[in-house]
């Protein structure tokens, strides 16, 4: 049975459910992007926080905390296979417990451990490469991840920025987190129009682009080596670049 | 701020920027004042690269170039014909603010020239730092220069409101020293950091009495010298990182490859290359020191006092002492595995994990990506050795150089 789920977390959960408690998976789809197969039926799963619940607090016991995590960060990747990689682990690691995470290199465990990585990283680099605009006092970021990473991005904004407003906004999943006293929320967004900077912004931007291309020593130039740590794709929302 | 700042801001921070420290780790601390604004992640994070490929973290500059002494090795030197600028301290806070806000730094990297005297430069470092915490309401990362020289008292203060505090050794020797920069004295050098490290100790001292005080340094003490503008060799150079780790409890000696900017009798020629590549083995050996449990006297032989430069120091640490290898994989202690060249701490790690569960093969390490290329002439795995070649210095030399040679060749390919 192909189950299919909202593309929601808590959605993949519940399908994982049904997969011990009704019948096994031949595989798990997001529904939106779903190609009907010759050999297996199909069934469309309601998302059931209970379910998922249960699915969640059995990993977290029988496996570990940490395979928990590296599960969640594999869902946000963008990985077309993730969801039977996550299966395929988890049927691994439920016989394991909480000696999975040793297997590092096995062929169940060692996808998970990789694109979560990958996802990690993506998170570290954004930590740094995002960049803010002052809007009427609010800051403003863009940013087109890889991964749907913009979850794992909130807490150290948070903290950065305790007693600012800001906003951060996912350009290519349309939507975005507001955050405002110590509260944040995500929200959906469609297009946001070209944004007209104040004259205090636009100094300050110029100040950092002097500052940034004035930092490189000429002689020990390496541009391949910057392409290398800031790929061509991130550097459209980054101030210096442009 | 007024019109100059474009300029003040180019002059500052070039003179800053052969300033290697770009590392704001050592703090973790999160946001906890009210109205506050700014963290310190311990994990340290670039904001971008430039064109050099180097990672910018924090906001580095000078507070001001025009200096009353004369080291003959910098631009800054009072009889050096250049564009002088300063700037005030609310410039300085102001700027650091403003950048923090929009993601483009982690912080503040503050260092200066020596302006009227040390005490008065020492002052308006000090004032930057106040401003910063106390009316900006600034936490994220602070790393500043202590003026050798200074009063303690101002350096103390200061101290105590800055995550890193750094004064340069500069020179490796006495003699270099006297040579090059007359007016710096070594006792005026280490007793600044004699008094950071009682400081820092004091604090972490109280902090076990009464919580709530205030910790002095947090992120450590670090400390830089040039390299290759005087004739000191490797051992000397690593023995002194290794005595200022010892004796100050330093978080980093920094290296800087010298680079020729003007011509005096004692240094070497304008058209010199920087050593890069020395600059390079000294942070690998260095690297060593601090996390591969190496003591720099192994490094050195009577007859051999520096680095190789063709090969990085854990290879040509093995190459020098061959008896101490092939080491097995399946018995090694972690501190024995971490002495394989090629092989770091995550696969170090690794093999420790996982031989748990069972015997390691050869298969398995590469299952683990553990990189071999190197790794494969020191190692023994259940007893057999994969080199493929005689256990022998030289022929491991030709393999790895014949590796080295395909590498450039498929870079190339490439381009
Ligand atoms: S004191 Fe510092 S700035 Fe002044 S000349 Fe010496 S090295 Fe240069």
């Amino acid at each position: 049975m192909d189950y299919l789920y909202d593309g929601t977390f808590e959605g993949l959960l519940t399908c994982i459910y049904y997969h011990y408690k009704k019948e096994k998976a031949t595989g798990i789809f997001e529904v939106k992007s779903y190609q009907q197969s010759l050999i297996n039926d199909f069934e469309r799963i309601e998302t059931d926080a209970n379910k998922a619940k249960i699915v969640s607090n059995a990993i977290v016991n029988k496996i570990s905390r940490e395979a928990y995590v590296h599960i969640y960060y594999c869902y946000l990747s963008s990985n077309e296979q993730k969801e039977i990689i996550i299966l395929d682990f988890l049927i691994f690691a439920f016989k394991y417990g909480n000696n999975t995470m040793n297997f590092y290199s096995h062929e169940k465990v060692l996808p998970i451990n990789e694109i979560s990585l990958k996802v990690s990283r993506e998170v570290h680099k954004f930590l740094g490469i995002l960049r803010f605009s002052d809007i009427e006092g609010i800051l403003y970021a863009k940013f087109s991840p890889d991964h749907d990473i913009l979850v794992l991005l909130i807490e150290h904004f948070a903290d950065r920025y305790k007693y600012e407003k800001f906003m951060i906004h996912d350009q290519r999943r349309n939507k975005a987190i507001i955050y405002d006293n110590d509260l944040w929320q995500m929200i959906d967004v469609d297009v946001i129009n070209e944004l007209e900077y104040s004259q205090n912004e636009k100094l300050i931007q110029d100040l950092w682009k002097q500052y940034f291309t004035n930092m490189a020593i000429k002689e020990r130039k390496n541009t391949n080596l910057q392409f290398q740590f800031v790929p061509a794709r991130y550097r459209k929302n980054m101030t210096e670049f442009h | 701020m007024d019109d100059n700042i474009f300029e003040k801001l180019k002059i500052l921070s070039d003179a800053a920027k052969y300033d290697v420290s770009c590392v704001s780790s050592g703090v973790d601390r999160k946001n906890n004042t009210v109205g506050s604004i700014g963290n310190a992640a311990a994990c340290g994070i670039c904001h971008t690269w430039s064109a050099d490929g180097r990672c910018i973290s924090l906001l580095k500059i000078l507070l001001t170039n025009d200096c009353i002494y004369d080291c003959k090795y910098c631009m800054n030197r009072v009889t050096n014909p250049t564009n002088r600028a300063t700037f005030t301290p609310e410039e300085v806070a102001e700027l650091t603010i403003q950048f923090y806000r929009r993601n483009y730094i982690e912080g503040l990297f503050l260092s200066s020239a020596v302006e009227k005297s040390p005490d008065y430069t020492m002052e308006n470092l000090y004032r930057v730092l106040y401003l910063l915490r106390y009316k900006y309401n600034f936490w994220g990362y602070v790393h500043v220069k202590g003026i050798p020289g200074a009063s303690n008292d101002l350096i103390q203060k200061t101290g105590m409101l800055a995550d890193r505090m750094s004064v340069n050794i500069e020179l490796p020797t006495r003699e270099s020293l006297s040579l090059l920069a007359p007016q710096k004295k070594v006792e005026n050098l280490l007793k600044p950091m004699a008094l950071i490290n009682h400081e820092i100790s004091r604090t972490i001292d109280d902090k076990k009495h009464f919580s709530n005080t205030p910790r002095f340094v947090p992120g450590g003490q670090s400390t830089q010298m040039i390299i290759g503008a005087t004739p000191d060799n490797d051992k000397t150079i690593l023995n002194l990182s290794q005595n200022l780790y010892d004796r100050f409890n330093m978080k980093r000696v920094f290296f800087s490859a010298y680079i020729p900017v003007i011509s005096a009798p004692n240094l070497p020629a304008i058209s010199t290359m920087p050593p890069m590549l020395r600059e390079h083995r000294l942070y690998q050996a260095d690297w060593l020191m601090r996390f591969y449990y190496f003591k720099s006297e192994e490094l050195f032989t009577e007859t051999e006092p520096n680095l190789d430069l063709e090969f990085d120091p854990k290879m040509m640490f093995a190459l020098r002492n061959m008896d101490k290898f092939p080491i097995e994989i399946n018995k090694a202690s972690y501190e024995e595995l971490l002495r394989i060249p090629g092989l770091g701490v995550t696969s170090a790690q690794r093999i420790i994990r996982e031989r748990k569960n069972a015997e390691l093969s050869y298969d398995s390490l590469r299952k683990m990506r553990t990189v071999l290329k190197r790794a494969k002439y020191f190692i023994t795995v259940k007893g057999k050795y994969y080199g493929n070649i005689n256990f022998d210095p030289d022929r491991i030399k030709d393999e790895v150089r014949q590796q080295e040679i395909q590498k450039q060749i498929s870079i190339f390919d490439l381009v």
